[in-house]
């Protein structure tokens, strides 16, 4: 395997020709879905990802209702058709099942579920088209498609991945990139407090390296920040625009 | 008047006002809404309806049960009214306006005082937008019942029953104001559309 790793870095740039913290292009656009409670539709390089958002609503079965607050369900999936490799097949598996898990874990931190006791809020992510990234990808199209449900949160959460190619830290990983790389780390941050909500690694990286990850995603953070505000605001600005 | 998203700061001082929430002695924005830094007020542009107490609302009856009938609300709720307490034989598929009485312990709305709508139209808005649809003082809605004659009733789950009058006019007017609720001067434009169709219409 070390034998056919392809050389991820040429003169200083990466393959598809980034900086080390070069994001790829992304655009959001919110409220996508009639039918859904909210939805936001997110293209990320190549990867194209719907969320959608529905709720609150009574939580089924009835003995997953928390009294207390809402409970957050959330359904990560690959479409068949998404990637190039095998692991894209429909249905939950074991990768699915662990990104939906996170992902739930990173809304619980910002929803503010005491407001409606007995409910679920359920989030579904489906990644049409994959490219490296997608949790990164679905965890902030999600952010976006629970802002246009109207349900309170305390903030708008964004993720990106870091990941370690050589002796550098680098940003924001492609398909290419994360098979090949020494480490892969996607992060999940608050952008108001600066908390993280996920933190995952596969690989490794040593404490000056991970300082400098976290650094870089917060950075570039904020960039992705701009991009869902804007995108929530959009539809709205157009229309008051007209009347200025 | 400006958009605020969820997380976004609105004020360096903590002040108590609904759809936000407080954190070291600063307030910050819960939804996507509009936030006017003068009244202090946010108002949200999305969201669901969450059943008060005297809430007037528009339903259908979906289901006809031996001592009650099940109300369609266009809600995360089922309505419900009381068969011992209903004037008419309702059957099903009938419109009916009614009062809230309360959001019971299972998440039902039970309704109260209902009153039979014969005929007519009805369109489904967001509920997040009747309040704009309504009017301070119910101005806006007394303007378009005058511009368009039509009998209209607003329900606060986001249904509206229109019947007789310009149907069609009033349709387009009260999407536009779905569509524009969160600009200024909405009422002024509204007026004017009615009465361009007016003198439209007159020649």
């Amino acid at each position: 395997m070390e034998a056919n790793k392809p050389k991820l870095i040429v003169d200083g740039k990466r393959l598809d020709g980034r900086d080390f913290d070069e994001l790829r292009p992304i655009k959001i656009e919110a409220g996508v879905l009639k039918n859904a409670d909210g939805s936001a539709y997110l293209e990320w390089g190549k990867n194209k990802v719907f969320a959608a958002v529905y709720g609150p609503r009574e939580a089924l079965p009835k003995h997953t209702a928390d009294p207390e607050r809402a409970v957050i369900k959330c359904r990560y999936a690959m479409a068949p058709f998404s990637s190039l490799e095998e692991h894209g097949r429909s249905g939950p598996n074991r990768r699915a099942i662990e990104i939906s898990k996170v992902t739930k874990e990173v809304f619980e931190n910002v929803i503010m579920g005491e407001n409606f006791p007995g409910t679920e809020i359920s989030i579904f992510i489906e990644v049409v088209q994959s490219d490296g990234g997608t949790r990164a990808a679905g965890i902030t199209a999600a952010a976006v498609a629970l802002a246009t449900s109207g349900i309170p949160m305390r903030d708008l959460p964004f993720a990106v991945s870091a990941g370690k190619i050589g002796d550098h830290v680098v940003i924001d990983l492609n398909k290419i990139e994360d098979n090949y790389s020494d480490a892969d780390v996607p992060i999940a941050i608050s952008p108001r407090t600066g908390e993280i909500l996920l933190l995952q690694m596969d690989g490794s990286l040593t404490r000056e390296e991970f300082k400098e990850a976290v650094a870089k995603v917060k950075k570039a953070g904020q960039v992705i920040s701009k991009i869902q505000r804007e995108a929530l605001k959009a539809p709205y600005e157009k229309i008051s625009n007209k009347y200025k | 008047m400006e958009i605020v998203v969820p997380g976004e700061m609105i004020l360096d001082k903590p002040i108590h006002m609904e759809n936000t929430f407080i954190e070291n002695e600063k307030t910050y924005a819960a939804v996507l809404g509009v936030f006017d830094r003068e009244k202090k007020t946010l108002i949200p542009l999305e969201g669901l309806w969450y059943p008060k107490h005297g809430e007037l609302v528009v339903g259908i009856i979906t289901e006809e049960r031996p001592n009650s009938y099940v109300v369609d609300l266009n809600a995360p709720y089922k309505g419900i009214l009381i068969a011992k307490y209903v004037r008419d034989r309702l059957s099903v598929g009938d419109i009916i306006e009614a009062t809230v009485k309360e959001l019971d312990e299972t998440k039902t709305v039970v309704l109260m005082r209902e009153k039979k709508l014969y005929g007519g139209k009805i369109i489904d808005v967001k509920p997040s937008k009747v309040p704009r649809i309504i009017g301070r003082n119910n101005t806006m809605i007394k303007q378009l019942v005058e511009g368009t004659k039509s009998t209209i009733v607003v329900g606060m789950n986001g249904r509206i029953w229109i019947k007789g009058g310009d149907i069609a006019l009033t349709t387009e007017a009260i999407l536009r104001i779905q569509d524009e609720a969160h600009t200024s001067g909405l009422t002024d434009r509204i007026r004017e559309m009615l009465e361009k169709s007016k003198t439209t219409k007159s020649e």
